[in-house]
C-alpha cells in the first residue's frame, strides 16, 4: 500500500482558527456582551432588584417621558427626509450635471464632517440664537428675522448639518456607479427624461438610498449633542437620557430609555440590512461612466442651490471661529484670544483638548489595525465559516446602537470586578475591569462606536483584492501572514489611511459615547464643550469648538498630503491589469 | 487505458466525488495521470473541471474519495504540504511586486541563500523569454507577458506537478496560439507532469498527450486526441470534440442497415454494434462528398438529396447547412473545399445529392 505519510494539521491553519476566535472573542465582548447589563438593569430597580417591566411600565405612564419618545421620532423622520433630499441634490449635482467649481463644491461639501454636532449647534445660536446675527440683524444695522431657534427647530437645522454630508458620501458613490450605455439605450427609445430617470436613475441607487435613509435616521434619532446645546425645552431620548445618568443618577431608568432608543434603532438596522441583501449589481466591470451634458438651466439651478448649501456651511463655520474669537458678544465686539485660556472653566486650561488629541490618536492606531484585521479574517479565509459569519455580523452591529447606549452600557460592564454566574453562588474575574477609569475605556469606546463604517470600508477593499492571492501564496508555500504584510496590507494602504483618518476625526468630535465614560481624572474636550456651554460660557465652548475643527482639519490634510504621496508611489501598480 | 512506454503513474485520482449539499458537481472520478504527461481537463462550463483542478491542489476539498501522487497519499493534506505549482486564468500576479519579485516570492521563503534565489529566478526569466522585463511590474507588462511570468512563479519552487487553469482564454487569439507552443515546449524539456483546464477543444487538442472530457460532473472519454477525434464514444463527445451530426433512426443489426426516414445507410460491417433499434447515426462533416455530377447515382450508397440552405464561408472550406425536403428543420452540415463550391457555382436553394461515407459513419446509442 502507499505510504501514509502524517500530517498534522497545518500549523497555518490552526493559528487561523485560533485568530478567529480570539477576533470572535473580542468582538463579543465589546459589542454584543456589555448589552447583557444593560438588558438586566432595566428590568432591574436601583438597588438591583429584579422588577420585571416596572421600568417599562413606569415610562410609559410618564407623558413628558413618552413626549421625549415621540419627540425624538418627529426629529429623526424630519432630518431624514431633509437631509436625503438635499444630499441627493447635492450628489446629483455633483455626478449628473455640469456644475461649474465641482471641484471646489465636493471638497467643501463634507466640511461639516469636521464640526462637531455640538459645535454646530453653538454655531446656530450665534446666528440664530436670542443674540445672534440673523436674529439681531447684524448687530442692528438691519431688521432682525427670529427662527425660534431653541427647540424643534434648532435641533432640525443642527441635524440636518450633522447628517447631510453623511447622506451625501452614500448617494455621490451610488450615482457615481452609472452605465452610459443605459442612457444611450434608453434615448435611442425615446425615452423621456422622467422616464430615464425612474427606470434607469433611481433603480440603479435605490440601495445607496435606501442606506443614507437609514443612517440619517439612526443619527438624528439618537443624537445627543444637537438637543443638548438646543434643545430648549424640547426633549428627545438622548437628552432624557443624560439626565437621569447624569443628573438623578437613576441608571435603571437611563438603561430603560436606553432600550427605547436601541429598538427603533435595530429595527432600522434589520430593515436596511434584508433590503441590501437583495443588491445584486445592476452595472457590470464593462460598463461606460456617465459623462453629463452641458443644460444650461439645470446647471445654473444647481450652482444657486449648492451654493446655498455651501454658504450656510461655511457661514456656521465661521460663526463659530468669529465667536470664539470676539471678546463678550454682542457688546465688546473687539477681537481677543482671551476665550482660548479656558482658565475660569473648571480650571482644566488645555488639559481636555490634549487628552481628546491623544485619545484620537490611539483610538486611530488602535481602532484601524484591529478593524483591519477583523475584516481580513472574515473576507480571506475559509475555515470557521460561522464563526466568522458571526463576527460579520457583529462588526455590522455597533452602527445601530447609539453613542449614550453604548456609553452606558460600557459603565455597567467595566466597572463589573467579577461577575457572577447566574444559579450558582460562583464569581468569574472580569479581566475587561482594569481598563474601567483609563485612557483605554475611551478608545475602545471610540473603537467600538465607529466600528461598522471602518468594517465595511475595510471589507470592500479586501474583496476587490484577488481571492487568489491567498491561494497562490499556499501554492508557494508562503505562510498566510507574510502574504498580508507583503501584499495585503500595501494593496490597501490608501483604505488603511483612510479609516485611521476617519477614527482619528470622529473620536476628535464625539461626544455621546464618551460622556458617561470619561474618568474624573481625564477631562475631555468634548465634554468640556457641554459644561461650559451649561455653564453659559458659549464663548469659550465656542473656541474649544474652533480647536476641534482645526485639529480635524489639520489632521486630514496631512491624510490627504500622504494618501497622494501613496497612490503616486502606487500609480504603477494600482493600473488596472489588462485582460 | 494507455500506458506509455517506461511511465508510471505519477498522480491517482480514485473514486473522487465532490457535492455541495444536494447538488453533484463531481461524481466517481477515476483518473490516472503518467509521468512527464501532458493531460487537459476539456469540458463545457460547469462539468466539474475546475473543481477537479482545484481537489487536486488541496484548494477544494473531496467529499469522497482519495488522490495519491508520487505514492503518498494526499488526500487530505493541506494544500501547502501538495507539491505543484499553479497559474489561475487570471494569473493573480502580486501588482505591487515586480516580475522577478512574483517569481521570487515562494523561493524567498525557503531557506535558500540570496544568491541561489537570484540564480535561480534569472534562469526561470530565460526559460520563459522575460529577462529583459524583470524590472517590470505587471500593470506594464501584456497579458501574454503577464502569463509567462505566472508561469515561471508557479515552476519556481521546481514542483513535481503542474496544475493550469484556463491558463490562455484571457488572451487574444494570436498570442494564445504562441504561448500553446511555447508551454508545450516547456513542459516537453522539463519532463513536468501537467494538468491543465481547458474548455478549447482546439487547445486541448494541440496541447495535450491525453484529453479528460467531462460532462455534467463525470469523465464522458479520456484519450489522445486523434482516438477522441477519430473513435468518439458518446454523441456528446462527438459533438464537444469537432462538429458532428447526428441523426436520428432505427438500427437493422442483421443487415448493417440504418434507416433515417425513408432512406437507408449501409454501415461498416466491421463495426460491433450492440444496441438495437433506435439510435443515432454520426458523421462529420468533412465525411460527406457532394455528387453533383456523378452519373449513375442509382448505383451509389448512402446517397441524399437535399436542398442547400445556407452557405458559410470559412476560409479554405465552405460549410454547407443543408436540409431533407421531407424535414426541413434538421440541419445537416456538409464541409466541401472552397474550389468546389466556386467551380460548380453552387447556391442557396439548389438541390445536390449527398453521400455519407460509409467507413467514416459512426452510431451511438441515442439516450434522447
Amino acid at each position: 500500500m502507499y505510504f501514509k505519510k502524517n500530517f498534522n494539521k497545518s500549523f497555518n491553519i490552526l493559528l487561523l482558527r485560533i485568530l478567529i476566535i480570539f477576533v470572535f472573542i473580542l468582538v463579543s465582548f465589546f459589542i454584543i456582551i456589555p448589552l447583557l447589563p444593560l438588558f438586566l438593569k432595566s428590568f432591574s430597580d436601583n438597588k438591583n432588584n429584579f422588577i420585571g417591566l416596572e421600568n417599562f411600565i413606569n415610562y410609559i405612564q410618564n407623558p413628558s417621558l413618552t413626549q421625549s419618545f415621540i419627540n425624538s421620532l418627529k426629529v429623526a423622520i424630519t432630518t431624514t427626509f431633509f437631509s436625503v433630499l438635499i444630499g441627493f441634490i447635492y450628489a446629483y449635482a455633483l455626478t449628473r450635471t455640469r456644475l461649474p467649481l465641482k471641484k471646489f463644491f465636493n471638497t467643501f461639501s463634507l466640511f461639516s464632517l469636521y464640526i462637531p454636532p455640538l459645535a454646530v449647534a453653538i454655531g446656530l445660536i450665534y446666528i440664530f440664537g436670542k443674540q445672534g446675527l440673523i436674529t439681531q440683524g447684524f448687530f442692528g444695522t438691519i431688521p432682525g428675522f427670529d427662527i425660534n431657534l431653541y427647540g424643534f427647530n434648532g435641533i432640525i437645522i443642527g441635524e440636518i448639518f450633522y447628517c447631510f454630508p453623511q447622506a451625501l458620501i452614500i448617494l455621490v458613490s451610488a450615482l457615481n456607479l452609472s452605465d452610459q450605455r443605459l442612457y444611450e439605450a434608453a434615448e435611442s427609445l425615446k425615452a423621456s427624461p422622467l422616464r430615464k430617470f425612474l427606470t434607469i436613475t433611481l433603480p440603479n441607487i435605490k440601495y445607496g438610498l435606501m442606506n443614507s435613509i437609514f443612517i440619517c435616521f439612526i443619527l438624528s434619532f439618537t443624537d445627543f449633542g444637537v438637543p443638548k446645546v438646543v434643545g430648549g425645552n424640547f426633549n428627545v431620548l438622548a437628552t432624557d437620557i443624560y439626565k437621569q445618568v447624569v443628573g438623578q443618577q437613576n441608571f435603571a431608568m437611563g438603561a430603560t430609555i436606553s432600550i427605547y432608543l436601541l429598538v427603533p434603532s435595530i429595527l432600522a438596522f434589520l430593515i436596511d440590512k434584508n433590503f441590501q441583501k437583495n443588491e445584486a449589481s445592476l452595472i457590470s466591470g464593462k460598463s461606460i461612466p456617465f459623462k453629463p451634458r452641458k443644460n444650461l438651466i439645470v446647471d445654473s439651478i444647481m450652482f444657486i442651490f449648492c451654493s446655498l448649501i455651501l454658504i450656510l456651511v461655511i457661514g456656521v463655520f465661521s460663526s463659530i471661529v468669529l465667536a470664539s474669537l470676539i471678546k463678550i458678544w454682542p457688546y465688546d465686539i473687539s477681537l481677543s484670544l482671551q476665550n482660548f485660556r479656558f482658565s475660569n472653566v473648571a480650571g482644566n486650561g488645555y488639559e481636555p483638548y490634549f487628552n481628546t488629541v491623544f485619545m484620537s490618536i490611539y483610538t486611530a492606531i488602535f481602532g484601524t489595525i484591529f478593524v483591519f484585521f477583523t475584516a481580513y479574517l472574515v473576507e480571506k479565509f475559509k475555515p470557521l465559516k460561522k464563526i466568522r459569519m458571526l463576527i460579520y455580523f457583529f462588526s455590522t452591529l455597533p452602527i445601530a446602537i447609539p453613542g449614550l447606549v453604548l456609553g452606558l452600557s460600557y459603565i455597567l460592564f467595566f466597572n463589573k470586578p467579577s461577575f457572577s454566574v447566574p444559579f450558582l453562588d460562583f464569581q468569574i474575574f472580569n479581566p475587561f475591569s482594569l481598563l474601567y477609569g483609563t485612557m483605554g475605556i475611551l478608545v475602545l469606546a471610540n473603537i467600538i462606536h465607529f466600528f461598522t463604517v471602518c468594517f465595511i470600508s475595510a471589507t470592500t477593499t479586501l474583496k476587490q483584492i484577488d481571492k487568489e492571492f491567498e491561494e497562490v501564496s499556499e501554492s508557494l508555500k508562503v505562510p498566510f501572514y507574510k502574504t498580508f504584510l507583503r501584499i495585503t496590507i500595501p494593496l490597501s494602504l490608501p483604505t488603511i489611511l483612510e479609516i485611521g483618518s476617519y477614527y482619528f476625526v470622529n473620536s476628535m468630535i464625539t461626544v455621546s459615547a464618551i460622556i458617561f465614560l470619561y474618568p474624573a481624572k481625564i477631562p475631555v474636550s468634548s465634554v468640556s464643550i457641554v459644561n461650559m456651554d451649561d455653564a453659559g460660557d458659549t464663548a469659550s465652548a465656542a473656541a474649544m469648538s474652533t480647536l476641534i475643527v482645526l485639529t480635524s482639519l489639520f489632521v486630514r490634510l496631512i491624510y490627504e498630503f500622504t494618501s497622494r504621496n501613496v497612490s503616486k508611489k502606487s500609480s504603477v501598480w494600482i493600473n488596472p491589469l489588462e485582460t | 487505458m494507455i500506458k506509455k512506454e517506461g511511465s508510471f503513474k505519477y498522480l491517482e485520482i480514485k473514486n473522487i466525488s465532490k457535492n455541495f449539499g444536494e447538488t453533484f458537481v463531481l461524481k466517481n472520478i477515476h483518473l490516472d495521470v503518467f509521468k512527464g504527461e501532458f493531460l487537459c481537463l476539456l469540458g463545457p462550463s460547469g462539468c466539474g473541471k475546475t473543481t477537479l483542478l482545484r481537489i487536486i491542489s488541496g484548494l477544494e476539498r473531496q467529499t469522497n474519495g482519495d488522490i495519491v501522487q508520487d505514492g503518498l497519499l494526499i488526500s487530505n493534506s493541506p494544500t501547502e504540504k501538495r507539491d505543484f505549482g499553479i497559474v489561475f486564468q487570471s494569473y493573480a500576479l502580486f501588482p505591487n511586486l515586480n516580475a522577478k519579485q512574483n517569481i521570487a516570492y515562494g523561493l524567498e521563503n525557503k531557506k535558500i541563500n540570496k544568491k541561489e534565489i537570484e540564480k535561480r529566478t534569472n534562469n526561470l526569466l530565460r526559460l520563459v523569454g522575460l529577462e529583459k522585463y524583470s524590472d517590470q511590474f505587471p500593470s506594464q507588462l501584456s497579458g501574454g507577458q503577464q502569463q509567462r511570468v505566472a508561469l515561471a512563479r508557479a515552476m519556481a519552487l521546481s514542483p513535481g506537478l503542474l496544475l493550469l487553469d484556463e491558463p490562455l482564454s484571457a488572451l487574444d487569439a494570436q498570442v494564445r496560439s504562441k504561448l500553446r507552443n511555447e508551454i508545450k515546449l516547456i513542459q516537453k524539456k522539463l519532463n513536468l507532469t501537467t494538468i491543465m483546464v481547458t474548455h478549447d477543444q482546439t487547445e486541448a487538442l494541440s496541447m495535450a498527450d491525453r484529453v479528460v472530457v467531462m460532462e455534467r460532473g463525470h469523465i464522458a472519454q479520456i484519450g489522445t486526441p486523434f482516438e477522441l477525434y477519430e473513435n468518439p464514444i458518446t454523441p456528446f463527445v462527438a459533438d464537444f470534440i469537432g462538429k458532428m451530426n447526428l441523426l436520428k433512426g432505427k438500427y437493422d443489426k442483421k443487415n448493417c442497415v440504418f434507416y433515417y426516414l425513408n432512406n437507408r445507410f449501409l454501415i461498416s460491417q466491421n463495426t460491433e454494434y450492440s444496441f438495437l433499434e433506435n439510435c443515432l447515426l454520426g458523421i462529420r462533416p468533412e465525411d460527406i462528398e457532394i455528387i453533383k455530377f456523378r452519373k449513375n447515382i442509382e448505383k451509389e450508397e448512402n446517397i441524399l438529396r437535399v436542398k442547400i440552405k445556407e452557405i458559410t464561408y470559412l476560409g479554405t472550406i465552405f460549410r454547407l447547412t443543408v436540409v431533407l425536403e421531407s424535414k426541413l428543420e434538421e440541419n445537416i452540415f456538409v464541409d466541401v473545399i472552397s474550389n468546389q463550391v466556386i467551380s460548380n457555382n453552387l447556391k442557396i436553394g439548389d438541390f445536390i445529392d449527398i453521400k455519407l461515407k460509409k467507413e467514416k459513419i459512426k452510431l451511438f446509442e441515442s439516450n434522447l
